[in-house]
């Protein structure tokens, strides 16, 4: 557990890292101003990272980590201005690039394995994740109508 | 998948390529492509992905790179996660306010079965097509399969191919239409928030960002409906597969099948129940 928390630690570090120059080159928010706010994200990772751990639950990490995030943030909690205001710094789409750059790194060895698969497959597959995408959409719709939110 | 991360940090080639690849690719920044009356945006997440594939096949990556980088996606989606988290917070009351939305949309992802199965049946894909349109085939359908069927079966096999053709397309091809859909169609870009939450971190990831992006004055709610449509779908998924997916699929394909089998007589595509 010790060993692997440090290895957590020093890759969050990195990963941080290069979400802050992302933060930088692509919104224009100074690496001092993106710090505080990646330092709270990283410790709520790592907060739920070691909660999976330690609790015999089977409920996924990404669970815990998502509901820290929130419980940390809800008005009234102390100190929840400040998180909410340190990590409006950090943005979305600077987060998300890295990630994606791991994956497309990641996806070269299921390249071989992907021009395998038949065109059927592949018209197959967009029609699968157009369904579940546009489905939950059209519910999400019908139903936030009907209540009059939008 | 925490013994994976045993010196991952250590793989200073892999971090040095994704740095470059993160400065290069914010540095071009978004563009939009008008089609019709919508938009096709390209945000630096969709060049990043398609530049770390194509590094793949240059001695830059060599495989030890690409295995490492798995875990890595899935430790830096944990940072995406804490950011849906701390933006959900603040917006909990309009959350709860649309909590019926955000459950019901749940079952939107049963939209994947009766748009997809008809379309893999018409195509001629036997009992291949059960394991591929249940679900989006992520790591959790693909052991659920595994466990009921086998992967050497047919099911077995079509959740494996589109378990192959989601990890490599999947964030591209998601990435492409949410922005799309968002601008071209009537609905609300909350609903479509609402549906990101598909059950894959970084398709969850490409499917958001084109929202952020065309929708920038609503970025915080955005955020926060799509982290608690992740969230739900996280803790949930799987089981709607189990006990909903998985049944109907099985019921929709013998209806269409025999119907199939109806127009075509004597054809020799017959596959008996199990």
């Amino acid at each position: 557990m010790l060993k692997n928390l440090k290895e957590w630690i020093l890759v969050f570090l990195i990963i941080g890292a290069i979400m802050m120059v992302g933060n930088w080159v692509g919104y224009d928010v100074m690496p001092l101003d993106s710090i505080p706010g990646l330092a709270a994200l990283i410790g709520i990772s790592l907060a739920g990272l070691i909660i999976h751990r330690l609790l015999p639950f089977q409920i996924p990490s990404i669970a815990y980590i998502g509901i820290i995030g929130l419980v940390l943030t809800l008005p009234g909690v102390p100190g929840s201005e400040q998180i909410v205001a340190w990590t409006a710094q950090v943005n979305l789409l600077a987060i998300a690039t890295p990630i994606l750059a791991y994956a497309g790194v990641s996806i070269g060895r299921s390249w071989y394995d992907f021009v395998q698969l038949g065109w059927k497959t592949i018209v197959v597959g967009m029609f699968v994740l157009l369904g579940t995408f546009l489905g939950s959409a059209l519910i999400a719709e019908v139903v936030l109508r009907m209540q009059g939110i939008i | 998948m925490a013994e994976q991360t045993q010196k991952l940090w250590k793989d200073w080639r892999l971090h040095l390529v994704v740095l470059a690849i993160v400065i290069v690719t914010e540095s071009i920044g978004v563009h939009s492509i008008p089609l019709g009356p919508g938009v096709i945006l390209l945000l630096p997440m969709l060049y990043a992905v398609i530049i770390g594939l194509a590094l793949y096949f240059t001695p830059l990556v060599k495989e030890k790179q690409s295995i490492n980088a798995e875990p890595l996606v899935f430790l830096s989606v944990s940072v995406l996660i804490a950011k849906f988290g701390v933006n959900a917070g603040p917006a909990i009351s309009q959350i709860i306010e649309a909590g019926p939305a955000l459950l019901l949309q749940e079952l939107g992802n049963l939209g994947t079965i009766f748009l997809a199965l008809p379309i893999a049946v018409f195509l001629g894909i036997k009992r291949e097509s059960i394991g591929m349109t249940h679900s989006i085939g992520r790591e959790a359908n693909l052991a659920l399969i595994t466990d009921k069927f086998g992967l050497s079966s047919p099911e077995g096999r079509g959740v494996m191919a589109m378990y192959i053709f989601g990890t490599v397309f999947g964030s591209i091809f998601i990435g492409l239409i949410s922005g799309f859909l968002a601008t071209v169609t009537p609905l609300h870009p909350l609903s479509f928030a609402m549906a990101t939450g598909v059950g894959s971190g970084s398709m969850a990831a490409a499917a958001l960002g084109p929202l952020v992006a065309a929708y920038p004055d609503m970025s915080e709610q955005l955020t926060a409906f799509s982290g608690v449509s992740n969230l739900i779908s996280s803790v949930t998924g799987l089981y709607m597969s189990i006990f909903v997916g998985l049944p109907v699929t099985i019921k929709l394909y013998e209806i269409l099948s025999r119907r199939k089998e109806a127009k075509v007589k004597g054809s020799v595509g017959y596959v008996k129940k199990p």
